[in-house]
């Protein structure tokens, strides 16, 4: 009796449910997209910053000028992306210019802030240019240029508004022959995971005692400031959307009961206990949140998932988290089954024959 | 009678009503908050980004290539070509001037400290330096220079320097035969940890190089660039070259400081300016969307609203319906009270919602966010119409029913 009730009073009143329905529903969605992004946003805003390049540098200790290769593959175990780089000043053309010994293979991720035209990659017997040297000695790309004696292929010219503007790019392996240096490079520089580089900062240091590692702080510290910012501000607008949605949710449930006095009068008419009226009243909202949860969830999902990928690209469109669910569902079954009670005391005031008769 | 009949329904449940309208206006708060913090973040996060660094190297325009390595240059300092000290303020009026954040003038030099080379580089302190470099960690303090003070023996010292040399702030330096007192002690992280920072004026009396500088570090609040921005200027229409020269991107800044200082090149500095687009880009468009859901969210919620207040009201159509109204003077008054109603909970919701933008606002920045004059009256607007919307389709099932069955109970 009290579930055939429950069933024929769900259909019954089905148009007005179903206004209480989406309601919810939208309420969830909402939970689960704000729950899913919020999870991911510090991970991805961090990787955003892979730009700037370099976050860690290791440069030669005190008094020295090099630092040894290995540090590459030191770095490289500890899972960084790393490049070593070596300067010196040459002659290219007649003229003093400051030569760059790059690993073109691996310097890539750190230098994509770099605007080529051209080739990105010199080979043995090739070199690019920075954009003020090749205009000062008229270069461009398939220019043939002499370096320190040897021929040398122009193959890109770089613009990066920085040192390498005025220096030319070489790879790393032929300056060091030519120099007769061995095994080292002048700085390495590396990149790793933001929420872990003190970390990352002490086992490299450790690796390479004769060297010293430095933390870039400006990109280390921006990233760090940006994220916790975008991450907080993600925070508190979602806990106000949440909040208020969930006020404007028990808003609705409240008058699913209040508008229900005759049937409560009714019920109490025919004999119903006013606890089992009660919890005919809280079943239903149960029954209606927990559809409107599960309703919420998969739009929700499939909205954050969307949102991730417009956002961050291909590459960040892990920002769907299941583990939503849980939490989701408990506070829209919370919720309802909260704004559901708060009229209920009234079914306890309120007389059958008063509210039968109309008064 | 039009106005006795709102008045009275107003009178009659002014709870219903009170919650009715309390629901749209935590429809409106929610979206005028929303559309305040994502309007006024970008600007916030753009400042932010500001740390990494000047965006723009301003340097003189050189016949001859700089060899330098490490700041320490390998040409003979006969040959270096400068800037002036009164070509500095003239970057503060260029057409983006406000959007300038720092500007830091800077003469490089070498110096011998016992048997080490030490690149050395007059600055500006207070105005220059630590305007534009805010994440550096400073052991001891900064040098006060709001002063100008050519005699001024204060110095600070790069943490690799001060560690070969044994200095730490409070002890005494010898420097072009004078004795420098290290204030404070900078980590970094990048080449300043091996240079040593005087006063600018000082480096120019102390090397003979008076009123010339080096180069200049600007930082300034741009717009990431679009496709737009990558036009070549030169090959643009009056219209478009207009339209680039009016937008704060960083080239079109670059160019109007090459307009002020004929003999300089201002280069982007790609490293902080490209990356700063994108960031900025990703956090605007994730707030977007967030905004957008958040949008949906509140225009149902008022809706949904609208709708329920005339589903409970089907007999009291009924019964002016069997008295002769018309649909159209129903359809008014339903109109004209879901009208105030929205009204009221529209104007209630973007007076709390801009209250907690700017809640927002401090928590993260510390700065109440600036919303634009024109959102309110837009949110209450929207308010209005949307309530009317949802109002619509309940209202005309309501005025289809035939007001006998309804009265009686049977619809």
């Amino acid at each position: 009796m009290f579930w055939r009730y429950i069933a024929s009073a769900l259909r019954f009143r089905r148009r007005r449910l179903l206004v209480a329905f989406c309601a919810l529903a939208v309420a969830a969605t909402l939970a689960t997209v704000l729950f899913s992004v919020y999870s991911d946003i510090e991970r991805k805003m961090r990787h955003e910053f892979r730009g700037y390049g370099a976050n860690l540098i290791v440069a030669p200790a005190d008094g020295a000028t090099t630092v040894p290769l290995e540090g590459v593959a030191e770095a490289e175990r500890l899972g960084l992306v790393s490049a070593p780089f070596l300067y010196t000043p040459g002659r290219v053309n007649g003229e003093n210019v400051v030569l760059a010994g790059v690993d073109f293979q691996r310097s890539g991720p750190l230098t994509s802030y770099w605007r080529v035209a051209g080739e990105r990659i010199a080979d043995d017997g090739e070199c690019l240019a920075g954009v003020r040297a090749a205009a000062h000695l008229r270069l461009e790309p398939g220019s043939r240029v002499e370096v320190e004696g040897s021929p040398c292929v122009v193959r890109g010219i770089v613009t990066s508004g920085g040192p390498e503007d005025s220096q030319i790019l070489l790879p790393l392996r032929r300056l060091a022959e030519s120099r007769g240096i061995q095994g080292a490079a002048s700085v390495i520089q590396a990149r790793g995971d933001g929420q872990r580089l003190e970390e990352l900062r002490d086992d490299l240091a450790r690796a390479l005692p004769e060297t010293e590692v430095r933390l870039l702080r400006a990109v280390a510290e921006t990233e760090a400031a940006v994220a916790l910012k975008v991450k907080r501000t993600l925070f508190l607008l979602a806990a106000l959307i949440l909040g208020i949605t969930v006020l404007c949710v028990a808003n609705n449930f409240t008058a699913l009961v209040l508008e229900r006095k005759r049937e409560i009068g009714l019920l109490k008419a025919i004999g119903a206990g006013e606890r089992r009226i009660a919890a005919l009243f809280v079943c239903e909202a149960l029954m209606l949140a927990l559809a409107s949860a599960l309703a919420g969830y998969g739009v929700g999902l499939g909205a954050a998932w969307w949102i991730g990928r417009s956002v961050f690209g291909p590459v960040g469109a892990v920002g769907v988290d299941f583990q939503a669910l849980f939490p989701v569902a408990l506070t829209t079954l919370a919720m309802a089954a909260i704004a559901t009670s708060l009229p209920l005391a009234r079914i306890w005031k309120i007389e059958a024959a008063a509210v039968l008769r109309g008064e | 009678m039009f106005i006795r009949l709102i008045a009275e329904s107003m009178r009659r449940s002014p709870g219903r009503k009170a919650m009715a309208a309390a629901a749209v206006a935590m429809g409106c708060a929610v979206a005028t908050a929303m559309l305040g913090v994502m309007l006024d973040v970008g600007d916030r996060m753009n400042r932010e980004l500001r740390s990494l660094g000047a965006n723009l190297a301003v340097r003189p325009r050189a016949q001859t290539l700089p060899v330098e390595i490490g700041g320490v240059s390998y040409r003979p300092v006969s040959s270096e070509e400068y800037l002036n000290d009164s070509d500095v303020p003239k970057i503060k009026t260029i057409f983006w001037h406000l959007n300038v954040t720092s500007v830091a003038p800077s003469l490089k030099s070498v110096v011998r400290i016992r048997d080490i080379e030490a690149p050395v580089e007059g600055v500006w302190f207070q105005k220059g330096l630590r305007a534009s470099a805010s994440a550096w960690k400073v052991d001891g303090q900064w040098v006060d220079d709001s002063q100008p003070d050519p005699n001024g023996r204060e110095c600070m010292i790069g943490s690799a320097l001060a560690r070969r040399l044994g200095v730490s702030p409070g002890s005494d330096l010898a420097l072009f035969g004078k004795t420098f007192h290290v204030q404070g002690v900078l980590t970094t992280g990048d080449e300043e940890e091996d240079r040593v920072f005087v006063r600018l004026e000082a480096l120019q009396q102390l090397t003979g190089r008076p009123g010339r500088v080096t180069q200049i570090l600007v930082g300034a609040l741009t717009k990431p660039e679009d496709e737009f921005a990558r036009k070549d200027p030169a090959k643009m229409t009056p219209v478009e070259y207009d339209r680039w020269y009016c937008t704060p991107y960083v080239t079109s800044i670059a160019h109007q400081i090459e307009e002020v200082i004929p003999a300089a090149v201002a280069r982007p500095i790609w490293r902080v300016a490209d990356n700063e687009g994108r960031v900025l880009g990703k956090i605007r468009g994730l707030l977007l969307l967030v905004a957008l859901a958040a949008l949906i969210s509140a225009g149902l919620t008022v809706w949904s609203v609208t709708a329920t207040t005339v589903m409970e009201r089907r007999s009291e159509i009924a019964i002016m319906q069997a008295m002769g109204a018309t649909d159209w003077s129903v359809g008014a008054v339903f109109a004209a009270e879901l009208g105030i109603l929205g009204a009221v909970g529209g104007i209630a919701g973007s007076v709390a919602g801009a209250q907690l933008a700017h809640w927002v606002g401090r928590a993260v920045f510390d700065l109440a966010a600036q919303l634009p004059p024109l959102l309110a009256p837009l949110v209450v607007l929207l308010a209005v119409l949307l309530s009317l919307a949802g109002a619509a389709q309940p209202l005309r099932r309501a005025l289809q029913a035939p007001p006998a069955a309804v009265l009686r109970g049977d619809a």
